[in-house]
Protein backbone atom coordinates (compact mmCIF):
# COMPACT_ATOMS: atom_id res chain seq x y z
CA UNK A 1 0.00 0.00 0.00
CA UNK A 2 2.94 2.49 0.65
CA UNK A 3 4.61 1.47 -2.65
CA UNK A 4 1.53 2.62 -4.28
CA UNK A 5 0.78 5.72 -2.03
CA UNK A 6 4.63 7.00 -2.65
CA UNK A 7 4.16 6.42 -6.93
CA UNK A 8 0.53 8.34 -6.79
CA UNK A 9 1.70 11.00 -5.17
CA UNK A 10 4.82 11.57 -7.16
CA UNK A 11 2.81 11.08 -10.27
CA UNK A 12 0.41 13.79 -9.09
CA UNK A 13 3.70 16.06 -8.60
CA UNK A 14 5.20 14.59 -12.01
CA UNK A 15 2.55 15.82 -14.13
CA UNK A 16 0.33 18.80 -13.93
CA UNK A 17 -2.66 17.36 -12.17
CA UNK A 18 -1.92 17.72 -8.59
CA UNK A 19 -1.17 21.54 -9.88
CA UNK A 20 -4.21 21.82 -11.98
CA UNK A 21 -6.53 20.87 -8.97
CA UNK A 22 -4.71 23.44 -6.53
CA UNK A 23 -4.31 25.97 -9.06
CA UNK A 24 -8.01 25.98 -9.95
CA UNK A 25 -9.12 25.42 -6.56
CA UNK A 26 -7.50 28.04 -4.65
CA UNK A 27 -7.51 30.73 -7.21
CA UNK A 28 -11.38 29.79 -7.44
CA UNK A 29 -11.38 30.38 -2.92
CA UNK A 30 -9.26 33.29 -2.97
CA UNK A 31 -12.16 35.06 -5.34
CA UNK A 32 -14.51 33.55 -2.46
CA UNK A 33 -12.23 35.30 0.24
CA UNK A 34 -12.23 38.60 -1.61
CA UNK A 35 -15.90 38.93 -2.31
CA UNK A 36 -17.40 37.50 0.90
CA UNK A 37 -14.61 38.34 3.49
CA UNK A 38 -12.56 41.16 2.36
CA UNK A 39 -14.82 43.20 0.41
CA UNK A 40 -17.57 43.07 2.88
CA UNK A 41 -15.02 43.12 5.57
CA UNK A 42 -16.18 39.99 7.56
CA UNK A 43 -14.30 37.91 9.71
CA UNK A 44 -16.49 34.79 9.52
CA UNK A 45 -14.98 32.44 7.31
CA UNK A 46 -17.80 29.89 7.56
CA UNK A 47 -19.77 31.08 4.86
CA UNK A 48 -16.70 31.01 2.38
CA UNK A 49 -15.94 27.14 4.04
CA UNK A 50 -19.96 26.82 2.68
CA UNK A 51 -18.60 28.46 -0.54
CA UNK A 52 -15.54 26.47 -1.16
CA UNK A 53 -17.52 22.90 -0.20
CA UNK A 54 -19.39 23.37 -3.54
CA UNK A 55 -15.50 23.22 -5.57
CA UNK A 56 -15.01 19.69 -4.80
CA UNK A 57 -18.00 18.18 -6.72
CA UNK A 58 -16.44 20.16 -9.88
CA UNK A 59 -12.50 19.81 -9.14
CA UNK A 60 -12.70 16.39 -7.18
CA UNK A 61 -13.00 13.94 -10.48
CA UNK A 62 -9.49 15.67 -11.74
CA UNK A 63 -7.74 13.80 -8.63
CA UNK A 64 -9.90 10.89 -8.58
CA UNK A 65 -10.62 10.08 -12.70
CA UNK A 66 -6.67 8.96 -12.92
CA UNK A 67 -6.53 6.78 -9.96
CA UNK A 68 -8.16 3.27 -11.32
CA UNK A 69 -9.38 4.33 -15.23
CA UNK A 70 -5.54 5.53 -15.83
CA UNK A 71 -3.76 2.39 -14.86
CA UNK A 72 -6.49 0.66 -17.20
CA UNK A 73 -5.51 3.17 -19.99
CA UNK A 74 -1.95 2.48 -19.62
CA UNK A 75 -1.95 -1.45 -19.03
CA UNK A 76 -0.06 -0.56 -15.91
CA UNK A 77 -3.14 -2.32 -14.09
CA UNK A 78 -1.35 -5.48 -15.29
CA UNK A 79 1.85 -4.64 -13.14
CA UNK A 80 -0.38 -3.57 -10.14
CA UNK A 81 -2.58 -6.95 -10.48
CA UNK A 82 0.00 -9.19 -10.53
CA UNK A 83 1.96 -7.61 -7.61
CA UNK A 84 2.06 -9.06 -4.32
CA UNK A 85 -0.06 -5.72 -3.02
CA UNK A 86 -3.80 -6.69 -2.28
CA UNK A 87 -6.47 -5.03 -3.63
CA UNK A 88 -7.61 -3.27 -0.97
CA UNK A 89 -4.03 -2.29 -0.28
CA UNK A 90 -4.01 -0.95 -3.68
CA UNK A 91 -7.28 1.39 -3.41
CA UNK A 92 -6.83 2.37 -0.02
CA UNK A 93 -2.90 3.40 -1.41
CA UNK A 94 -4.48 5.38 -4.18
CA UNK A 95 -7.28 7.00 -2.28
CA UNK A 96 -4.93 8.35 0.76
CA UNK A 97 -2.66 10.00 -1.91
CA UNK A 98 -5.56 11.61 -3.40
CA UNK A 99 -6.73 12.83 0.22
CA UNK A 100 -3.08 13.63 0.79
CA UNK A 101 -3.20 16.42 -2.32
CA UNK A 102 -6.54 17.33 -0.95
CA UNK A 103 -5.43 18.57 2.53
CA UNK A 104 -2.38 19.88 0.92
CA UNK A 105 -5.01 22.17 -0.86
CA UNK A 106 -6.81 22.96 1.97
CA UNK A 107 -3.83 23.32 4.22
CA UNK A 108 -3.01 25.99 1.72
CA UNK A 109 -6.24 28.35 2.60
CA UNK A 110 -4.97 28.31 5.92
CA UNK A 111 -3.54 31.82 4.86
CA UNK A 112 -7.23 33.13 4.63
CA UNK A 113 -7.89 32.37 8.80
CA UNK A 114 -4.04 33.78 9.26
CA UNK A 115 -5.11 37.06 7.47
CA UNK A 116 -8.41 37.38 8.84
CA UNK A 117 -6.49 36.48 12.31
CA UNK A 118 -4.23 39.03 11.71
CA UNK A 119 -6.31 41.84 10.70
CA UNK A 120 -9.79 40.96 12.15
CA UNK A 121 -11.09 38.33 15.19
CA UNK A 122 -10.94 34.90 13.85
CA UNK A 123 -13.53 32.30 15.71
CA UNK A 124 -11.00 29.27 15.93
CA UNK A 125 -13.35 26.51 17.01
CA UNK A 126 -16.02 26.79 14.62
CA UNK A 127 -13.73 27.51 11.65
CA UNK A 128 -11.88 24.54 12.74
CA UNK A 129 -15.17 22.58 12.60
CA UNK A 130 -16.46 24.05 9.29
CA UNK A 131 -12.65 22.75 7.95
CA UNK A 132 -13.42 19.05 9.45
CA UNK A 133 -16.46 19.36 7.71
CA UNK A 134 -15.10 20.38 4.50
CA UNK A 135 -11.70 17.81 4.47
CA UNK A 136 -14.40 15.30 5.27
CA UNK A 137 -16.69 16.43 2.49
CA UNK A 138 -14.16 16.58 0.35
CA UNK A 139 -12.32 13.12 0.73
CA UNK A 140 -16.17 11.50 0.63
CA UNK A 141 -16.22 12.88 -2.78
CA UNK A 142 -13.01 11.39 -3.84
CA UNK A 143 -13.71 8.59 -2.54
CA UNK A 144 -17.48 8.27 -4.83
CA UNK A 145 -15.72 9.32 -7.31
CA UNK A 146 -12.85 7.15 -7.27
CA UNK A 147 -15.56 4.40 -7.60
CA UNK A 148 -16.78 5.65 -10.80
CA UNK A 149 -12.99 5.69 -12.02
CA UNK A 150 -13.31 2.08 -11.20
CA UNK A 151 -15.86 1.45 -14.11
CA UNK A 152 -14.32 3.93 -16.66
CA UNK A 153 -11.05 2.78 -18.67
CA UNK A 154 -10.33 6.66 -20.07
CA UNK A 155 -9.84 9.34 -17.59
CA UNK A 156 -12.37 11.97 -19.35
CA UNK A 157 -14.56 8.80 -19.15
CA UNK A 158 -14.03 8.86 -15.45
CA UNK A 159 -13.96 12.48 -15.03
CA UNK A 160 -17.63 13.41 -17.21
CA UNK A 161 -19.20 10.61 -15.13
CA UNK A 162 -17.60 11.87 -11.98
CA UNK A 163 -18.82 15.10 -12.10
CA UNK A 164 -22.46 13.85 -13.42
CA UNK A 165 -22.70 11.63 -10.54
CA UNK A 166 -21.51 14.72 -8.23
CA UNK A 167 -23.71 16.90 -9.81
CA UNK A 168 -26.54 13.88 -8.84
CA UNK A 169 -25.07 14.13 -5.41
CA UNK A 170 -26.03 17.71 -5.13
CA UNK A 171 -29.35 17.50 -6.95
CA UNK A 172 -30.85 14.87 -3.99
CA UNK A 173 -30.21 18.39 -1.78
CA UNK A 174 -32.34 20.46 -4.03
CA UNK A 175 -34.46 17.44 -4.78
CA UNK A 176 -35.41 16.68 -1.25
CA UNK A 177 -37.08 20.29 -0.71
CA UNK A 178 -38.81 19.75 -4.02
CA UNK A 179 -40.45 16.45 -3.38
CA UNK A 180 -43.61 16.32 -0.96
CA UNK A 181 -43.37 12.55 -0.60
CA UNK A 182 -41.79 11.99 2.84
CA UNK A 183 -40.17 8.72 2.21
CA UNK A 184 -38.69 9.89 -0.95
CA UNK A 185 -37.36 13.01 0.86
CA UNK A 186 -35.87 10.91 3.51
CA UNK A 187 -33.51 9.04 1.10
CA UNK A 188 -32.61 11.64 -0.76
CA UNK A 189 -31.61 13.87 2.02
CA UNK A 190 -29.64 10.70 3.58
CA UNK A 191 -27.15 10.48 0.76
CA UNK A 192 -27.04 13.81 0.35
CA UNK A 193 -23.11 14.39 1.19
CA UNK A 194 -24.03 18.76 1.25
CA UNK A 195 -26.74 17.78 3.90
CA UNK A 196 -24.44 16.61 5.98
CA UNK A 197 -22.25 19.54 5.62
CA UNK A 198 -24.93 21.69 6.67
CA UNK A 199 -23.88 21.18 10.51
CA UNK A 200 -20.56 21.81 9.78
CA UNK A 201 -21.08 24.89 8.16
CA UNK A 202 -22.89 26.24 10.84
CA UNK A 203 -20.08 25.77 13.17
CA UNK A 204 -21.68 23.12 15.16
CA UNK A 205 -19.72 19.18 15.22
CA UNK A 206 -22.00 16.72 14.92
CA UNK A 207 -20.21 13.21 15.49
CA UNK A 208 -23.08 11.33 13.79
CA UNK A 209 -22.25 13.19 10.64
CA UNK A 210 -18.35 12.91 11.41
CA UNK A 211 -19.35 8.87 11.47
CA UNK A 212 -21.86 9.40 8.29
CA UNK A 213 -18.95 10.47 5.92
CA UNK A 214 -16.17 8.10 7.15
CA UNK A 215 -19.03 5.45 6.46
CA UNK A 216 -19.74 6.62 3.52
CA UNK A 217 -15.35 6.99 2.21
CA UNK A 218 -15.52 2.94 4.05
CA UNK A 219 -18.23 1.92 1.69
CA UNK A 220 -17.09 3.44 -1.41
CA UNK A 221 -13.68 2.00 -1.09
CA UNK A 222 -15.44 -1.32 -0.10
CA UNK A 223 -16.99 -1.58 -3.72
CA UNK A 224 -14.41 -0.49 -5.61
CA UNK A 225 -12.53 -3.12 -4.13
CA UNK A 226 -15.26 -5.50 -5.09
CA UNK A 227 -15.41 -3.95 -8.84
CA UNK A 228 -12.13 -4.67 -9.48
CA UNK A 229 -12.35 -8.24 -8.21
CA UNK A 230 -15.15 -8.48 -10.05
CA UNK A 231 -13.71 -7.70 -13.16
CA UNK A 232 -10.62 -10.63 -12.37
CA UNK A 233 -14.07 -12.65 -13.34
CA UNK A 234 -15.47 -11.50 -15.73
CA UNK A 235 -13.09 -9.23 -17.98
CA UNK A 236 -12.28 -9.92 -21.81
CA UNK B 1 7.17 -24.96 -10.07
CA UNK B 2 4.05 -23.84 -12.27
CA UNK B 3 1.12 -26.00 -12.53
CA UNK B 4 -1.97 -25.23 -14.60
CA UNK B 5 -4.57 -27.73 -13.52
CA UNK B 6 -7.95 -28.26 -15.65
CA UNK B 7 -8.15 -24.52 -16.11
CA UNK B 8 -11.14 -23.05 -17.83
CA UNK B 9 -12.13 -19.44 -18.38
CA UNK B 10 -15.12 -18.15 -20.53
CA UNK B 11 -16.29 -14.94 -21.26
CA UNK B 12 -19.77 -14.77 -21.63
CA UNK B 13 -20.49 -17.32 -24.71
CA UNK B 14 -16.56 -17.55 -25.88
CA UNK B 15 -14.86 -20.21 -24.40
CA UNK B 16 -11.16 -18.75 -24.27
CA UNK B 17 -9.77 -21.82 -22.69
CA UNK B 18 -10.92 -25.27 -22.06
CA UNK B 19 -9.48 -27.69 -19.53
CA UNK B 20 -5.63 -26.47 -19.79
CA UNK B 21 -3.30 -28.48 -18.17
CA UNK B 22 0.07 -28.37 -17.83
CA UNK B 23 3.34 -28.44 -15.91
CA UNK B 24 6.24 -26.08 -15.49
CA UNK B 25 9.26 -27.34 -13.69
CA UNK B 26 12.08 -25.00 -12.41
CA UNK B 27 14.65 -24.11 -14.57
CA UNK B 28 12.69 -24.69 -18.21
CA UNK B 29 11.83 -22.31 -20.76
CA UNK B 30 8.58 -23.19 -21.81
CA UNK B 31 7.42 -21.26 -25.28
CA UNK B 32 3.85 -20.72 -25.45
CA UNK B 33 2.56 -20.59 -29.25
CA UNK B 34 -0.74 -19.92 -30.88
CA UNK B 35 -2.05 -17.97 -33.29
CA UNK B 36 -3.69 -14.28 -32.31
CA UNK B 37 -7.11 -15.54 -29.89
CA UNK B 38 -5.32 -18.71 -29.15
CA UNK B 39 -5.67 -18.03 -25.50
CA UNK B 40 -2.12 -17.30 -24.66
CA UNK B 41 -2.64 -14.22 -23.10
CA UNK B 42 -5.37 -15.63 -21.13
CA UNK B 43 -3.66 -18.35 -19.71
CA UNK B 44 -0.83 -16.07 -18.63
CA UNK B 45 -3.39 -13.45 -16.91
CA UNK B 46 -4.67 -16.42 -14.96
CA UNK B 47 -1.05 -16.95 -13.82
CA UNK B 48 -0.59 -13.97 -12.78
CA UNK B 49 -3.63 -13.70 -10.94
CA UNK B 50 -4.76 -9.98 -13.25
CA UNK B 51 -7.76 -12.65 -13.88
CA UNK B 52 -9.52 -15.43 -12.30
CA UNK B 53 -10.01 -18.65 -14.09
CA UNK B 54 -13.99 -19.80 -14.46
CA UNK B 55 -12.62 -23.48 -13.66
CA UNK B 56 -9.38 -25.27 -12.14
CA UNK B 57 -6.89 -23.98 -10.58
CA UNK B 58 -2.97 -22.40 -10.88
CA UNK B 59 -0.50 -22.88 -8.38
CA UNK B 60 3.30 -21.32 -8.06
CA UNK B 61 5.83 -23.14 -5.63
CA UNK B 62 2.71 -25.17 -4.27
CA UNK B 63 0.42 -21.66 -3.63
CA UNK B 64 -2.57 -21.17 -4.62
CA UNK B 65 -2.90 -18.01 -6.93
CA UNK B 66 -6.82 -17.39 -5.92
CA UNK B 67 -6.49 -18.53 -2.62
CA UNK B 68 -2.68 -17.22 -1.59
CA UNK B 69 -2.22 -14.39 -4.03
CA UNK B 70 0.79 -13.11 -1.64
CA UNK B 71 3.19 -15.70 -1.84
CA UNK B 72 2.43 -17.42 -5.52
CA UNK B 73 2.83 -13.51 -7.05
CA UNK B 74 6.30 -13.00 -4.73
CA UNK B 75 7.54 -15.65 -7.01
CA UNK B 76 6.30 -14.36 -10.26
CA UNK B 77 7.76 -11.45 -12.52
CA UNK B 78 5.71 -10.70 -15.21
CA UNK B 79 5.92 -8.74 -18.62
CA UNK B 80 2.35 -8.51 -19.91
CA UNK B 81 1.78 -7.72 -24.21
CA UNK B 82 2.50 -3.99 -23.54
CA UNK B 83 4.91 -3.03 -21.03
CA UNK B 84 2.91 -1.48 -18.38
CA UNK B 85 5.15 1.48 -17.63
CA UNK B 86 4.81 5.06 -16.31
CA UNK B 87 6.19 7.12 -18.82
CA UNK B 88 6.43 10.18 -16.46
CA UNK B 89 8.96 8.17 -13.90
CA UNK B 90 12.11 7.86 -14.70
CA UNK B 91 13.68 4.40 -15.10
CA UNK B 92 15.48 4.04 -11.66
CA UNK B 93 12.12 5.58 -9.73
CA UNK B 94 10.41 3.02 -11.63
CA UNK B 95 12.45 0.26 -10.88
CA UNK B 96 12.15 1.21 -7.26
CA UNK B 97 8.64 1.36 -7.18
CA UNK B 98 8.32 -2.31 -8.80
CA UNK B 99 10.76 -3.36 -6.30
CA UNK B 100 8.59 -1.94 -3.45
CA UNK B 101 5.53 -3.75 -5.12
CA UNK B 102 7.63 -6.72 -4.85
CA UNK B 103 8.27 -6.50 -1.24
CA UNK B 104 12.48 -6.03 -1.36
CA UNK B 105 13.62 -5.05 1.81
CA UNK B 106 13.69 -0.89 1.65
CA UNK B 107 17.80 -0.73 2.26
CA UNK B 108 17.99 -3.78 -0.55
CA UNK B 109 16.19 -1.59 -3.40
CA UNK B 110 18.81 0.79 -4.44
CA UNK B 111 21.18 -2.05 -4.76
CA UNK B 112 18.82 -4.42 -6.38
CA UNK B 113 17.82 -2.01 -9.07
CA UNK B 114 21.39 -1.28 -10.12
CA UNK B 115 21.83 -4.83 -10.52
CA UNK B 116 18.84 -5.32 -12.08
CA UNK B 117 19.62 -2.30 -14.78
CA UNK B 118 22.69 -4.33 -14.94
CA UNK B 119 21.47 -6.91 -16.16
CA UNK B 120 19.11 -6.00 -18.79
CA UNK B 121 21.69 -3.35 -20.26
CA UNK B 122 19.87 0.07 -18.58
CA UNK B 123 22.59 1.17 -16.27
CA UNK B 124 22.73 4.13 -18.97
CA UNK B 125 19.54 5.10 -19.12
CA UNK B 126 18.28 5.12 -15.38
CA UNK B 127 17.91 8.72 -14.66
CA UNK B 128 15.90 9.21 -17.99
CA UNK B 129 12.35 9.50 -18.46
CA UNK B 130 10.85 6.08 -19.38
CA UNK B 131 8.34 8.14 -22.09
CA UNK B 132 11.64 9.49 -23.81
CA UNK B 133 12.64 5.96 -24.44
CA UNK B 134 13.11 4.23 -27.78
CA UNK B 135 10.67 1.16 -27.67
CA UNK B 136 13.21 -1.23 -27.57
CA UNK B 137 14.10 0.38 -24.29
CA UNK B 138 11.11 0.45 -22.67
CA UNK B 139 10.60 -3.37 -23.60
CA UNK B 140 13.99 -4.03 -21.38
CA UNK B 141 12.86 -1.54 -18.99
CA UNK B 142 9.59 -4.15 -18.97
CA UNK B 143 11.97 -7.06 -18.47
CA UNK B 144 13.60 -5.44 -15.63
CA UNK B 145 10.28 -5.04 -13.59
CA UNK B 146 9.59 -8.17 -14.23
CA UNK B 147 13.28 -9.56 -12.77
CA UNK B 148 12.37 -7.27 -10.15
CA UNK B 149 12.30 -8.86 -6.24
CA UNK B 150 14.53 -12.05 -8.05
CA UNK B 151 11.47 -13.88 -9.03
CA UNK B 152 11.51 -17.39 -9.75
CA UNK B 153 9.08 -17.75 -12.86
CA UNK B 154 9.65 -14.81 -15.51
CA UNK B 155 6.57 -14.48 -17.43
CA UNK B 156 6.73 -13.13 -20.80
CA UNK B 157 3.81 -12.30 -22.88
CA UNK B 158 5.27 -11.79 -26.58
CA UNK B 159 7.77 -9.86 -25.60
CA UNK B 160 9.29 -9.12 -29.35
CA UNK B 161 6.09 -7.76 -30.11
CA UNK B 162 6.44 -4.33 -32.18
CA UNK B 163 10.43 -4.47 -32.03
CA UNK B 164 12.41 -4.50 -34.92
CA UNK B 165 15.07 -7.50 -35.55
CA UNK B 166 17.73 -5.94 -34.43
CA UNK B 167 15.95 -5.31 -30.54
CA UNK B 168 14.00 -8.63 -31.23
CA UNK B 169 17.46 -10.33 -31.34
CA UNK B 170 18.62 -8.82 -28.12
CA UNK B 171 15.72 -9.02 -26.76
CA UNK B 172 15.55 -13.42 -27.29
CA UNK B 173 19.20 -13.02 -26.22
CA UNK B 174 18.27 -11.58 -22.56
CA UNK B 175 16.00 -14.01 -21.99
CA UNK B 176 18.16 -16.98 -22.92
CA UNK B 177 20.57 -15.51 -20.38
CA UNK B 178 17.45 -15.26 -17.72
CA UNK B 179 17.25 -19.07 -18.25
CA UNK B 180 20.40 -19.91 -15.92
CA UNK B 181 18.50 -18.42 -12.71
CA UNK B 182 14.68 -18.27 -13.50
CA UNK B 183 11.68 -20.55 -15.04
CA UNK B 184 10.41 -18.91 -18.36
CA UNK B 185 7.35 -18.84 -19.84
CA UNK B 186 7.43 -17.12 -22.86
CA UNK B 187 4.39 -16.68 -25.37
CA UNK B 188 4.73 -15.77 -28.96
CA UNK B 189 3.12 -16.75 -32.54
CA UNK B 190 6.29 -16.08 -33.89
CA UNK B 191 7.72 -19.32 -34.52
CA UNK B 192 11.39 -19.21 -35.39
CA UNK B 193 11.76 -16.75 -31.71
CA UNK B 194 10.40 -19.90 -29.86
CA UNK B 195 12.38 -22.18 -31.45
CA UNK B 196 15.63 -19.72 -30.54
CA UNK B 197 14.77 -19.33 -27.40
CA UNK B 198 12.46 -22.56 -25.52
CA UNK B 199 13.37 -26.06 -24.84
CA UNK B 200 9.98 -27.03 -24.74
CA UNK B 201 6.75 -25.72 -26.78
CA UNK B 202 2.84 -25.88 -25.85
CA UNK B 203 0.53 -24.96 -29.04
CA UNK B 204 -2.55 -23.51 -28.06
CA UNK B 205 -5.32 -23.82 -30.24
CA UNK B 206 -9.05 -22.55 -29.89
CA UNK B 207 -8.40 -22.61 -25.95
CA UNK B 208 -6.83 -26.17 -26.07
CA UNK B 209 -3.69 -27.60 -25.72
CA UNK B 210 -3.00 -29.62 -28.76
CA UNK B 211 0.69 -29.60 -28.14
CA UNK B 212 2.95 -30.42 -25.63
CA UNK B 213 6.11 -31.59 -25.97
CA UNK B 214 9.99 -31.09 -25.72
CA UNK B 215 11.10 -29.39 -28.80
CA UNK B 216 13.74 -32.39 -29.67
CA UNK B 217 10.95 -34.40 -29.58
CA UNK B 218 8.95 -32.83 -32.01
CA UNK B 219 11.79 -33.61 -34.42
CA UNK B 220 13.69 -36.66 -33.26
CA UNK B 221 12.43 -39.95 -34.92
CA UNK B 222 13.18 -40.87 -38.63
CA UNK B 223 15.78 -38.01 -40.26
CA UNK B 224 14.85 -36.61 -43.68
CA UNK B 225 17.25 -35.48 -46.63
CA UNK B 226 16.44 -33.39 -49.21
CA UNK B 227 18.24 -34.65 -52.45
CA UNK B 228 18.34 -33.17 -55.63
CA UNK B 229 19.47 -36.02 -58.29
CA UNK B 230 19.94 -35.25 -62.51
CA UNK B 231 17.78 -38.04 -63.27
CA UNK B 232 14.48 -38.74 -64.64
CA UNK B 233 11.12 -39.73 -61.85
CA UNK B 234 10.60 -42.62 -63.77
CA UNK B 235 13.84 -44.86 -63.27
CA UNK B 236 15.08 -42.52 -60.55
CA UNK B 237 11.99 -43.34 -57.96
CA UNK B 238 11.79 -47.06 -57.98
CA UNK B 239 15.17 -47.26 -57.48
CA UNK B 240 15.32 -44.89 -54.12
CA UNK B 241 12.71 -47.26 -52.87
CA UNK B 242 14.44 -50.04 -53.05
CA UNK B 243 17.24 -49.04 -50.66
CA UNK B 244 17.08 -50.62 -47.03
CA UNK B 245 17.73 -47.25 -45.87
CA UNK B 246 15.04 -45.26 -47.00
CA UNK B 247 11.26 -45.53 -45.47
CA UNK B 248 9.66 -43.20 -47.70
CA UNK B 249 10.57 -41.22 -50.93
CA UNK B 250 8.92 -38.06 -51.73
CA UNK B 251 9.00 -35.85 -54.67
CA UNK B 252 8.94 -32.52 -54.46
CA UNK B 253 7.80 -30.17 -57.40
CA UNK B 254 8.94 -26.74 -59.02
CA UNK B 255 12.69 -28.70 -59.65
CA UNK B 256 14.64 -27.62 -62.81
CA UNK B 257 13.74 -29.44 -65.73
CA UNK B 258 15.53 -33.16 -65.77
CA UNK B 259 16.47 -32.70 -62.40
CA UNK B 260 14.20 -34.62 -59.45
CA UNK B 261 14.18 -33.71 -56.29
CA UNK B 262 12.87 -35.77 -53.09
CA UNK B 263 12.51 -35.36 -49.33
CA UNK B 264 13.94 -39.46 -48.20
CA UNK B 265 12.98 -40.67 -44.72
CA UNK B 266 15.74 -42.05 -43.08
CA UNK B 267 15.43 -45.00 -40.63
CA UNK B 268 16.83 -44.29 -37.17
CA UNK B 269 20.47 -45.08 -36.96
CA UNK B 270 20.90 -46.24 -41.03
CA UNK B 271 23.36 -44.92 -42.99
CA UNK B 272 21.58 -43.84 -45.84
CA UNK B 273 23.91 -41.16 -47.40
CA UNK B 274 26.47 -44.66 -48.36
CA UNK B 275 24.03 -46.68 -50.08
CA UNK B 276 22.82 -43.32 -51.74
CA UNK B 277 25.73 -42.67 -53.25
CA UNK B 278 26.45 -45.93 -54.27
CA UNK B 279 23.42 -46.36 -55.76
CA UNK B 280 23.35 -42.81 -57.84
CA UNK B 281 27.05 -43.99 -59.03
CA UNK B 282 25.79 -47.56 -60.57
CA UNK B 283 23.01 -45.35 -62.25
CA UNK B 284 25.13 -42.62 -63.45
CA UNK B 285 22.80 -39.78 -62.05
CA UNK B 286 24.76 -37.25 -60.49
CA UNK B 287 23.86 -36.30 -57.31
CA UNK B 288 23.45 -32.46 -57.08
CA UNK B 289 22.43 -31.29 -53.84
CA UNK B 290 22.02 -33.24 -50.30
CA UNK B 291 21.25 -31.78 -46.93
CA UNK B 292 19.06 -32.76 -44.17
CA UNK B 293 15.18 -31.59 -44.81
CA UNK B 294 14.59 -30.88 -40.99
CA UNK B 295 10.75 -30.14 -40.17
CA UNK B 296 10.23 -26.67 -39.39
CA UNK B 297 8.41 -25.60 -36.05
CA UNK B 298 6.43 -23.63 -38.58
CA UNK B 299 5.36 -27.02 -40.11
CA UNK B 300 4.70 -28.58 -36.68
CA UNK B 301 2.81 -25.53 -35.96
CA UNK B 302 0.52 -26.25 -38.88
CA UNK B 303 0.00 -29.19 -39.18
CA UNK B 304 -0.92 -29.51 -35.10
CA UNK B 305 -3.09 -26.71 -35.61
CA UNK B 306 -4.76 -28.29 -39.10
CA UNK B 307 -5.18 -31.43 -37.70
CA UNK B 308 -6.91 -29.85 -35.12
CA UNK B 309 -8.84 -27.62 -37.54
Amino acid sequence: MFAIYRREMQSYFYTPAAYVFMGVFLALSSIFFGVTNLASRSCNLLELLSQMSYLWMLLSPLLAMRLIAGERRRHTDQLLLSSPCSLSGLVLGKFFAACTVLLITVGATGMYALIVALYGTLYAAETAVAYLGLILQGCAFLALDLFISCFAKSQTTAAAAGIGVNLLVWLADILASAVTVDWVSSVLNFISLYQRFAPFALGQLSLSNVLYNVLFMGVMLFLSVRVLDARRWSEA
Amino acid sequence: MIAFEGISKRYGAHQALQDVSFTLPKGQILGLLGQNGAGKTTAMNILTGCLAPSAGRVTVGGFDVLTQPRQAKRMLGYLPEQAPLYDEMTVRAYLRFACELKEVERKAVAAHVEAVAGKTGLTDVLDRKIGNLSKGYRQRVGIAQALCGAPEAIILDEPTAGLDPRQSSDVRKLVRELAGEHTVLFSSHILSEVQSVCDRIIILHHGRVICDSALQALRCGEQRLRAVIACGEGTLLPALRQLNSVSQVKTERGGEPGLTQVILTVKAGCPAERELFTLLSAMQAPLLRLAPAEESLEDIFLRATMDEG
